[in-house]
């Protein structure tokens, strides 16, 4: 029986090995067995013969063929490739089968990984078209929420939100939409650094040219000329207010004759100071000429499904945005959002959020990394903290029924428990609204910093293939005294540094709680 | 033959060498050698002993020679190996190494014995 076993072992050596010497290696454990009888003996020599196998067939497998010896050599003498042949026998016919198992199984392992990447980013490079990746189109649709910190983000803001917003709206359709945005949203970062608008829907190919061609050219007196009368025509068109636009436009010319403009030939810089032109003629924040670095694209035009789809798949990987969503010890609810994403994409994520905590006794929202995002998720989240509709202001829309928040929610219990919002002066834009308007409301408790006071909205206008002007075409009502967030940013009720906000709402929410 | 196989000696092949020096022997025997000449610390498992011999037959530091029966074993025919000259000469060359090795040792007063 032993032997038996033994013989099977001696199967793990190499052919070539059990060749020469399986013979011999059986005789061998055969003798010893003879002389080493009893228990120990036995035991011992079971130990002896794994620990051999254990050492000998791996080297047995790394051995250096004799037939390769000398065949580097030969191979260079020759100057030829050659090929050496090591078993002079076909390997066996279940070998052959295994291999081809095998084969068949690492390719079909492969394809599949490769088609099916889902959450293996180590596998998305391989998959994207490079063209895609390259585009300023394609960038357009990451939650800037996630994106690195500082004032490159507050330009990566605008991107995200003026592509989205804007590209959900044909242009000259302006009639309020259930479901999406009606304006497009011109951004700013805290930094007043100029937003580069990207090319939502543009033909790629051309813009890329143009890029090259344009980038980097200064403005001369023709070239600013040409901006002041666009802006002009932009203004009188569209404005809302046309006898301010007149004022504005005699302004804008008054200053390109007294040469106050001659300075300014960089785009960056010339767009700001017709802004500031026009804005001390009539000091409207939400009005601005802006300077786009890549080419303004002819027309706007929709997401693609494509792009769309690339959204979806964003922000599934990122949970939409809800980055945690937990309890904290005595029943305090606890929601980091970074991103208000789009409700027709992330409403069951939203749901499913505030569902999970619709039984604490406080809530706190952590909007200090949160640069904005889509009002209608703004006023779908606000709806959850009613048990009535709310007035619920918005900038960046006329005055319609839809400014009032569908509350209350069925089933929802969160009315009429105590709100705290934790900001920083990153909290941007729609984060923004979301501190504003209940904080208006009374409705919530803000700790931390003043928000970023980002606010820009309007239509965007393209002037030419750099410039281009957001212009407010809407005239909302905003019932409160006090100015909205835009360029001051919302002011907290209790002024701590971020990074203590957490620390210092739950302090206070316990004393609260506990005074209950 | 892989002459770096060889180079140092492994102390199961100079141990096969050693125990060749006196007559040849078959693989069974050559463990017993082995281990009686090492106080039984080494006792050669099929598989090292063949790879060492494999190796050694490929250096031509051995050979084999026509099998024969041994009494005390039965009547199987085994296959016997003998020591070459160029087997002796590296038993001798790596005896002599590591008697360099130990000579300090002894300089030393580390190690006692009469025989190095």
């Amino acid at each position: 029986m032993s032997e038996k076993i033994y013989a099977l072992l001696l199967r793990l050596f190499p052919s070539h090995f059990r060749e020469a010497y399986g013979e011999e290696a059986l005789q061998l454990f055969r003798d010893r067995a003879r002389d080493e009888k009893g228990f120990f003996p036995s035991v011992q020599l079971w130990l002896d013969l794994l620990t051999d196998l254990a050492f000998s067939v791996p080297g047995q497998y790394f051995r250096i063929q004799p037939a390769l010896i000398g065949a580097s050599t030969l191979r260079r003498l020759d100057g030829l490739p050659s090929f050496f042949i090591l078993e002079d026998q076909l390997p066996r016919f279940g070998a052959l089968l295994l291999g081809c198992v095998f084969t068949l199984g690492a390719v079909g392992a492969i394809s599949v990984l490769l088609t099916q990447v889902g959450p293996y980013r180590i596998f998305r490079p391989w998959t994207f078209q490079p063209q895609r990746s390259g585009s300023a189109h394609s960038s357009a649709f990451k939650p800037a929420a996630l994106h690195a910190a500082g004032e490159a983000e507050g330009r990566a803001t605008a991107s995200v939100h003026s592509a989205t917003s804007a590209t959900s709206l044909p242009p000259g359709d302006n009639e309020p939409d259930d479901t999406q945005p009606n304006t497009l949203l011109i951004e700013d970062g805290p930094e007043s650094s100029r937003p580069q608008i990207p090319p939502p829907g543009a033909q790629k190919a051309v813009a890329a040219t143009n890029r090259v061609v344009n980038g980097d050219a200064t403005l001369d007196a023709a070239a600013r000329h040409r901006v002041i009368v666009g802006a002009i025509v932009t203004l009188k068109e569209h404005y809302i207010y046309p006898d301010m636009a007149q004022k504005m436009a005699g302004a804008l010319l008054a200053h390109e004759r007294s040469g106050d403009d001659d300075a300014a030939t960089e785009g960056p810089a010339f767009a700001a100071l017709l802004t500031r032109q026009m804005r001390d003629v009539n000091p409207d924040r939400h009005l601005e000429l802006v300077y786009s670095q890549d080419p303004l694209p002819q027309h706007m035009t929709g997401p693609s499904a494509e792009d769309l789809a690339r959204y979806r798949e964003t922000m599934k990987e990122q949970n939409c945005a809800f980055q945690k969503v937990e309890i904290l010890p005595r029943n305090i609810g606890y929601l980091k959002l970074n991103w208000f994403p789009d409700p027709s994409v992330c409403r069951p994520t939203a749901t499913a959020a505030m569902a999970s905590l619709n039984h604490v006794d406080a809530i706190i929202f952590d909007l200090r990394d949160n640069r904005g995002g889509e009002p209608e998720m703004v006023a779908l989240m606000a709806a959850y903290l009613f048990d009535r509709p709310e007035y619920w202001y918005n900038p960046r829309e006329n005055t319609t029924q839809k400014s009032w928040t569908r509350s209350p929610v069925p089933g929802n219990k969160l009315a009429d428990k105590p709100v705290y919002i934790l900001t920083s002066d990153r909290t941007f834009s729609g984060a923004e609204q979301f501190c504003y308007d209940l904080k208006m409301l009374k409705r919530a408790t803000l700790i931390g910093e003043t928000t970023g006071g980002g606010a820009h909205s309007g239509v965007f206008h393209r002037i030419d293939d750099h410039f281009g002007m957001g212009i407010p075409e809407t005239n909302p009502i905003n019932p409160y005294s006090e100015a909205d967030w835009a360029e001051t940013g919302v002011p907290p009720d209790v002024q701590v540094k971020a990074a203590d906000a957490l620390e210092t709402a739950v302090k206070l929410v316990q004393s609260k709680l506990a005074k209950k | 033959m892989p002459k770096r196989k060889l180079d140092p000696l492994p102390s199961a092949a100079f141990q096969i060498l050693l125990s060749l020096a006196g007559e040849d022997l078959h693989g069974y025997g050559i463990m017993r050698q082995v281990a009686e000449q090492t106080d039984g610390r080494m006792r050669l498992g099929p598989g090292t002993l063949y790879s060492s011999i494999q190796t050694l037959l490929e250096g031509k530091f051995i050979e084999e020679v026509d099998r024969r029966e041994d009494a005390r074993l039965g009547e199987e025919r085994r296959r016997y190996y003998r020591l070459t000259s160029a087997g002796r000469k590296l038993a001798r060359s790596e005896a002599e190494r590591l008697a360099d090795l130990l000579r300090p040792a002894r300089a030393k007063k580390i190690l006692r014995g009469d025989y190095v």
